[in-house]
């Protein structure tokens, strides 16, 4: 990565996954000054403690996960909630901001626990948040953990007891791999569903085309900023960071993945994210057709309020 | 309730059986590497990637032809023996009683790619397998909630691995492995075709890898490259039982089942360093392993 | 007797043998004949070739040239494990008992390879002690027992060539005694056996024959009639 960006003069980096790796690499690009579009990661503090003016956090991040989710479930009436965390940067990230969330409406967090990255097997840790005896058990952590969870919770009869499971970075890949019939009425918050509306719609069937899979929202993201860049250097004719995010963040996105989204100055990209819910095997009419959109939560209720913000960049203003 | 170290004894217990089970994927698994090194004196590498065709395998037949679970738990090792044959008869077999390296380096050449073909056709997000319907469910034991499937495994794993064991130290064939492992050039004085001896036993072993597979698939997530990771503990644990002991590799794969799911419950982040932990002080204390004749 | 009596049957003739352990070249040009019911030795010094020569029958070498006829039957492109089923028991220096097989393991592990072995039962007549422990491990015997399962073990298989390597060594004279006596039964039921032999006392009352192997060669080939007038040429070759 240091190498694109010192050697090959990379002027663009996009995608970026593991958080961790994520604010490793802005550092880089800060160092450089360069342009880093971040999708897949899921860390609040990108857009935080760690953000620079070198990137901007696209698709979504923990803060509106954990508070569309972990709200929307604090007020139905899951008042003490057990937390199984990922051991790294995103793990803990996720586990912060779903106890404040958790803790401001109200409810209480009896415990947690740190399981190892990436665990094969969910069986020991299901079995101490069954014994917690908490309302909910909240999964902070992702992809094959998440689904690796929710399996294990489904099989040891977690929901049968009257235990609600709350994922919190769930993407529409874990729940297809997950299938209806164990993932059903699990809640789930997302920036972007391919069924939403008819842009998403039309853009996602050109996807399938391509891969034979529907796009998920981070997906749709990395394809939006990509397109958003390429028209700020149309723009601008320019190719400095600088130059190309300033032009970003004067533009309201409207697209496939946005309506009336911003790009704010701490490199948060605010829009409308939804809450979703897996369909039962009954209301789902295909492979692809997994959630139901239950509410859409606002862009500025959504992401974490600059008034919040520790990003040295809002705080210098 | 009592406790002990401030954890409540029902969880303890519910934890000591959780173990077994993972325990009894590791006794499966180091079971067929030991018989390998055994006989072959290599150190299979591709062993991980055998279990992982074991999964796989039973997803895809399941998928392509609706083979179900019973008939893929016979059918998949058989499938993965197989191709565990064919690799020995054309490539191991080349660069048998050369140095441990170039075997070492063969199979874990063939375990990626072996790894790479599957992701580049299924991914690694993982495939999903339906329980078989007669598992859903559980008993509640007052300690645990015990699901019928994580009962079953412990019960078709010691059965395997209890048969293994009679096989080998009890019968005509398993005189011929231990044997051929002492001397296989005497046993082909003696009129007994070792080749042949070789292939199968390579076989056997990566059926044992596979039929682990087809036990993982229902409850473990089935993808392209959940062998390499259970692969490392399970050499973990044939080193820390002693390579080449047959009853040592059960008792030992089962033992550090316990161990880790003990872990997880004192101290979680500890939960998947705490093998490699007891395979340093194993190695300091007896080098040949706990159940390892001593050099 | 059948109707070619009289006229004497080869069971082994070996011509021309070269052999190789790697880089060293052991075997020169090994030429004998062996007759189907004769008893022969291969005296020699220590590295003389006379423990690779049989090893080069067994296939057991790493590289061999020249020819091993076996019942007349080229036995050079053979595959190490069809030589036993040409009627061959091998029975190797330090006798070669499985420790993690049981006596009876030990025992039963050859194949049979032709009709006309001994049964378990006269096995366990002949050596009574081996029967008493037929469930112990087979390395916690004696060595004379040791010595009597590796010799009984190619008994079962009804090999018809046997190949004997330094069964005597480091045994007690009364087992040497014991040896010495079944071998001579094993004669008269019409074995022929190759005996690699240190402890010429052992072997020259037994012998129909012995070569004597220098440097991977035979350089001396004496018959039982013979011995006496070449004693002074053998003690030459094995420096008594």
């Amino acid at each position: 990565m240091r190498r694109w960006v010192e050697n090959d003069n990379v002027d663009m980096v996009a995608g970026l996954v593991a958080s961790s790796v994520t604010i490793a690499t802005t550092k880089v690009l800060e160092e450089n000054n360069k342009l880093g579009l971040v999708n897949g990661s899921a860390a609040s503090s990108i857009t935080n403690e760690h953000c620079t003016p070198n990137h901007i956090h696209y698709a979504y991040d923990t803060y509106p996960l954990a508070n569309g989710t972990a709200g929307a479930i604090v007020k139905e009436g899951g008042k003490t909630w057990y937390i199984l965390t990922a051991d790294y940067a995103f793990g803990h990230s996720m586990e912060k901001d779903v106890t404040a969330v958790v803790e401001k409406n109200g409810g209480e967090v009896i415990g947690s626990i740190r399981h190892p990255f990436p665990t094969p097997d969910f069986s020991s840790f299901i079995l101490q948040a069954q014994a917690s005896g908490a309302d909910v058990i909240a999964l902070a952590n992702a992809g094959a953990d998440t689904t690796n969870a929710i399996t294990t919770a489904a099989e040891f009869g977690v929901t049968q007891a009257g235990q609600t499971i709350a994922g919190l970075v769930v993407f529409l890949t874990d729940v297809h791999a997950l299938g209806t019939e164990v993932a059903q009425g699990l809640q789930l918050t997302t920036g972007w569903y391919w069924d939403m509306n008819d842009e998403a719609r039309a853009w996602s069937d050109r996807f399938m085309e391509e891969t034979g899979a529907r796009p998920t929202m981070v997906h749709a993201g990395i394809y939006s900023s990509t397109i958003q860049y390429l028209n700020a250097i149309e723009k601008t004719g320019s190719d400095d960071s600088q130059i190309v995010r300033k032009q970003m963040m004067d533009t309201p996105i409207n697209d496939m993945f946005a309506t009336n989204g911003r790009i704010r100055e701490d490199g948060r990209m605010v829009h409308d994210m939804y809450l979703a819910e897996v369909k039962t095997p009954e209301e789902s009419s295909g492979e692809w057709d997994l959630y139901k959109i239950v509410r859409t939560i606002p862009a500025d209720e959504a992401f974490r309020p600059l008034a919040d913000s520790s990003c040295k960049l809002v705080s210098s203003k | 309730m009592s406790m002990i170290f401030g954890v409540p004894m029902a969880v303890l217990y519910g934890q000591l059986l959780i173990g077994v089970i993972n325990g009894a994927f590791y006794a499966l698994l180091s079971l067929g590497l030991a018989v390998i090194f055994g006989l072959l004196k290599i150190i299979n590498f591709a062993h991980g990637a055998m279990y992982m065709l074991g999964a796989m395998g039973t997803v895809i037949l399941f998928d392509t032809l609706g083979v179900n679970y019973w008939v893929a738990l016979f059918l998949a090792p058989v499938l993965v023996g197989t191709v565990g044959v064919l690799i020995e008869y054309f490539l191991l077999r080349r660069i048998a009683g050369q140095d441990h390296i170039y075997s070492l380096l063969l199979t874990f050449g063939v375990a990626l790619i072996m790894q790479g073909i599957l992701t580049n056709i299924y991914g690694v997000s993982g495939l999903r397998y339906s329980m078989p319907d007669v598992f859903k469910g559980g008993v509640n034991l007052g300690f645990m909630f015990l699901p019928f499937y994580r009962a079953w495994v412990i019960v078709a794993a010691l059965i395997v691995c209890f048969g293994t064991w009679f096989m080998i130290e009890k019968t005509k064939l398993g005189a011929y492995l231990r044997a051929g492992t002492e001397d296989s050039q005497l046993m082909q004085g003696f009129g007994i075709n070792v080749p042949l001896l070789v292939s199968l036993t390579y076989g056997f072993g990566v059926m044992l890898a596979a039929f682990a597979g087809v036990l993982a698939a229902p409850i473990y997530s089935v993808t392209p490259v959940m062998g390499s990771h259970i692969l490392i503990v399970v050499f973990a644990v044939v080193v820390i039982g002693g390579l080449g002991s047959i009853g040592g590799a059960i008792i030992t794969g089962i033992l550090m089942g316990v161990v880790e799911g003990l872990t997880k419950t004192f101290y979680p982040p500890a939960s998947s360093a705490v093998i490699f932990l007891v395979m340093v002080v194993v190695l300091m204390v007896r080098p040949s392993g706990l159940f390892g004749k001593e050099a | 007797m059948s109707q070619n009596a009289g006229k004497e049957y080869e069971q082994l003739r070996i011509s021309g043998l070269h052999a190789f352990y790697g880089e060293s070249h052991v075997l020169h040009g090994i030429e004998l004949i062996v007759n189907r019911g004769e008893l022969v030795t291969l005296l020699g010094r220590n590295g003389a070739g006379r423990s690779t020569t049989l090893k080069a029958i067994m296939n057991m070498v790493g590289r061999r040239t020249g020819s091993i006829m076996i019942n007349g039957e080229e036995t050079m492109s053979c595959a190490p494990h069809n030589i036993a089923r040409l009627g061959v028991g091998y029975c190797p220096e330090h006798r070669g008992i499985f420790a993690s097989l049981s006596v009876q393991e030990n025992l039963t592990l050859p194949p049979v390879v032709r009709s006309g072995g001994m049964s378990l039962e006269e096995i366990y007549s002949m050596f009574p002690n081996l029967y008493e422990r037929r469930f112990s491990q087979g390395t916690k015997l004696s060595g004379g027992e040791q010595q009597m399962l590796a010799l009984a073990r190619i008994l079962r298989t009804g090999a018809n060539m046997l190949l004997l390597d330094e069964i005597t060594e480091g045994l007690a004279p009364v087992i040497v005694e014991k040896l010495g006596e079944v071998l001579l039964a094993l004669k008269k039921k019409g074995l022929t056996i190759i005996l690699v032999e240190q402890n010429f006392h052992f072997a020259a009352p037994l012998a129909d024959r012995h070569y004597v192997v220098e440097h991977g060669q035979i350089v001396e080939e004496v018959s039982a009639s013979e011995l006496h007038a070449k004693q002074s040429v053998l003690d030459g070759y094995l420096g008594v």
